[in-house]
């Protein structure tokens, strides 16, 4: 039967292959968005881990978390030095990281911090940043570069970098007047940080504050003695990451900052606050599956048409298989057997499709949105989006089956020519 | 088991339509080749499609091989046709995208009966298959050629070696011969029914020419069994 079906395609090769080239570029999209939803989640799931707490200037949660981990959009205002330093004094807190925003360097956002961050940041499964080339900065005047960022601005280690002030590629302000040492090159990560140039908070402070370069070993000096005196490196931070002594105590430090009186805060949770963006942002996924969906119910009813059509110039076939013993059903068989080994080819080349998609513009893709996606064996969700294509082919094939099915009940072994 | 075909009081109208079949009593025995003649128009399609199974009577009885049609299922009826009876028809007896072979070998595809027999016979189906394409002029190549490469000649007598291979009681075989050349026509005819002998095949031959009687047994005109005077309405 199974051959029968083969060959008797095989004799249709056009209206099979185009039919079969229709459903697989419907079945490659419909898998593609739920693969771009599920890379895009794991990638920004994979971003930040190890973090319990980021605080900052009071905004949405979603606001913070993108502006201040993912460097999408901005934050309008500022969160003082004062609270910070009164948040990292907490005794829930097991340390805490201040980041600068809002400077970049050729497109690359920069992000002032503390050498704390590398020692505390962590991504995928609480992996610690590593270095490719160099080391941490240790002081104002250096930089470390992510990988992506070291990569696109062709610098290196020894190199010397010019900060502008705003996140546009092209910045009317340019920092010229205090060039900036590369001192390190971090591994490639998959996350943002990869797109990110990171120097020292003091540093951002200097060139804001119009410090002269050649104060800058005075002015260290100077920080040397006044830590002491509890000296502020800058007057405002961005946002504060924030590791606790007991994750379970994030819940209440959330609602503690959040209500505090004093300088108004947001503190979030950033898995919290990623499912929180994620069910904003379910309404599209879904309208995207639904089109996606219906794609490949007009690929099936394509297919449905190809094959209503040809049991016209198949009443031949059928008369014949009928003579030597095929009875009705088996007709009936035979279609739904072909349309489902239609099915199944288009399904499979569809799967295939979205591999070559995705190892052909895996690199385009990295480099306009640092997403990094990542080669895998379809998930659960895949398959079922596949089972689906096949069920909804064998359901449609219903339909020329049992056409076939009462034809070849009324014409018998004649041939209506 | 004496008749191969019995009809008994067989009445047969098409929907509304005036009776087109009359016998009241026709039979052919086992081992007979019988040339049953009539003019288009005369009721022939309608008989062989009783004798087939496909339609059935509204009055009488059909009987082959002792078994009476009416009294089986739709799905035991087209098991009793597979396993029993090979046909050949006038033209499309081929899968045009099935090898000469693989049409043959069909017949025994959906019918387990033909392929004990073939068993029997201490050979695969295929050999056979092979051999009654050999007897019946067909080179080796020929036999692995798609069956919409054949002339009309070949193409019949692939239908044939398919309609006997699996060694059916009966071979119902309407006007196979139309689309023939009178010499490759009575070359068909003569191979055809040595092949049906040597399996014991009882050889019904639906025809409008009379100048095949001289190959068989016995001719028999429709209009002599037949007492309705109308034809089918769809000729």
């Amino acid at each position: 039967m199974l051959k029968l079906a083969i060959k008797s395609l095989a004799n249709r090769k056009t209206s099979a292959l185009l039919t079969v080239i229709a459903i697989a570029v419907s079945v490659a999209l419909l898998l593609a968005v739920e693969r771009v939803k599920e890379q895009v989640q794991a990638n920004f799931a994979n971003t930040v881990s190890g973090t319990d707490l980021i605080v900052g200037p009071r905004s949405g949660d979603v606001q913070l978390l993108l502006a201040s981990v993912f460097h999408i959009g901005a934050l309008n205002n500022s969160m003082s030095w004062q609270s910070y330093e009164r948040l990292s004094q907490n005794r829930q807190v097991e340390w805490s990281v201040p980041i600068s925003l809002g400077d970049s360097v050729s497109g690359m956002p920069v992000v002032a911090t503390t050498a704390g961050y590398f020692q505390h940041f962590k991504y995928a499964n609480q992996q610690p940043l590593k270095l490719q080339h160099g080391e941490w900065f240790n002081h104002s005047e250096q930089a470390v570069l992510g990988a992506d960022a070291a990569e696109k601005l062709a610098f290196n280690v020894g190199d010397q970098l010019i900060i502008a002030h705003g996140t546009g590629g092209i910045s009317f302000s340019q920092h010229s007047g205090h060039p900036i040492d590369v001192v390190g090159v971090l591994k490639r990560t998959g996350t943002p940080v990869d797109q990110s140039v990171y120097v020292d908070l003091e540093t951002l402070e200097d060139i804001h504050s119009g410090t002269p370069d050649a104060n800058a070993d005075d002015k260290s000096h100077h920080s040397h003695d006044e830590h002491a005196d509890h000296h502020h490196p800058t007057n405002a931070i961005s946002a504060a990451l924030i590791g606790l002594k007991s994750r379970q105590m994030a819940l209440f430090m959330q609602r503690d900052i959040n209500t505090a009186d004093g300088e108004p805060l947001t503190a979030l949770m950033p898995g919290q606050t990623l499912q929180q963006l994620w069910k904003t942002l379910r309404v599209f996924q879904q309208a995207l599956n639904g089109i996606s969906a219906i794609v490949v119910i007009i690929g099936l009813l394509g297919m449905l048409t190809i094959l209503l059509a040809s049991l016209r110039e198949r009443s031949r076939e059928m008369a014949v298989l009928r003579a030597v013993g095929a009875g009705p059903g088996t007709l009936f068989t035979l279609l739904v057997t072909e349309a489902v080994l239609l099915t199944i080819i288009a399904t499979a080349s569809g799967l295939a499709l979205l591999y070559i998609l995705q190892i052909s513009l895996a690199g385009v893709i990295q480099q306009q949105t640092g997403l990094l996606f990542a080669l895998q064996w379809p998930t659960a969700a895949e398959w079922w989006r596949m089972l689906f294509v096949v069920v909804a082919g064998f359901l449609m094939s219903l339909v020329p089956a049992w056409r076939a099915y009462r034809q070849s009940l009324a014409d018998g072994l004649t041939v209506k020519v | 088991m004496a008749y191969a075909i019995e009809i008994d009081h067989l009445a047969f109208a098409w929907q509304g339509g005036q009776l087109t079949l009359d016998i009241p009593h026709w039979q052919v025995e086992t081992g007979e080749s019988v040339l049953l003649r009539g003019p288009s128009g005369s009721g022939k399609s309608t008989l062989l499609s009783l004798l087939a199974g496909v339609n059935l009577a509204q009055q009488g009885n059909v009987s082959l091989l002792d078994q009476s049609l009416s009294n089986l299922s739709g799905r035991k009826r087209d098991r009793f046709r597979a396993d029993h009876i090979g046909y050949i028809f006038q033209q499309f007896n081929l899968l045009p995208y099935l090898s000469a072979l693989d049409n043959v070998l069909l017949a025994t595809q959906f019918s387990p009966k033909r392929r004990q027999r073939v068993a029997e016979s201490g050979q695969s189906a295929e050999q056979l298959a092979i051999q009654y394409l050999q007897r019946l002029g067909l080179s080796a190549s020929q036999q692995q050629q798609a069956a919409a490469n054949l002339s009309v000649g070949q193409q019949q007598r692939v239908a044939a070696a398919r309609a006997l291979l699996g060694a059916p009681e009966l071979l119902i075989a309407d006007e196979p011969t139309s689309a023939l050349d009178s010499d490759r026509r009575d070359d068909f005819i003569k191979l055809l029914l040595e092949l049906s002998e040597q399996n014991n095949t009882t050889v019904l031959f639906v025809t409008h020419d009379a100048s095949l009687g001289q190959y068989f047994n016995r001719h028999v005109e429709l209009s002599d069994i037949n007492r309705a005077a109308g034809g089918s309405p769809h000729a």
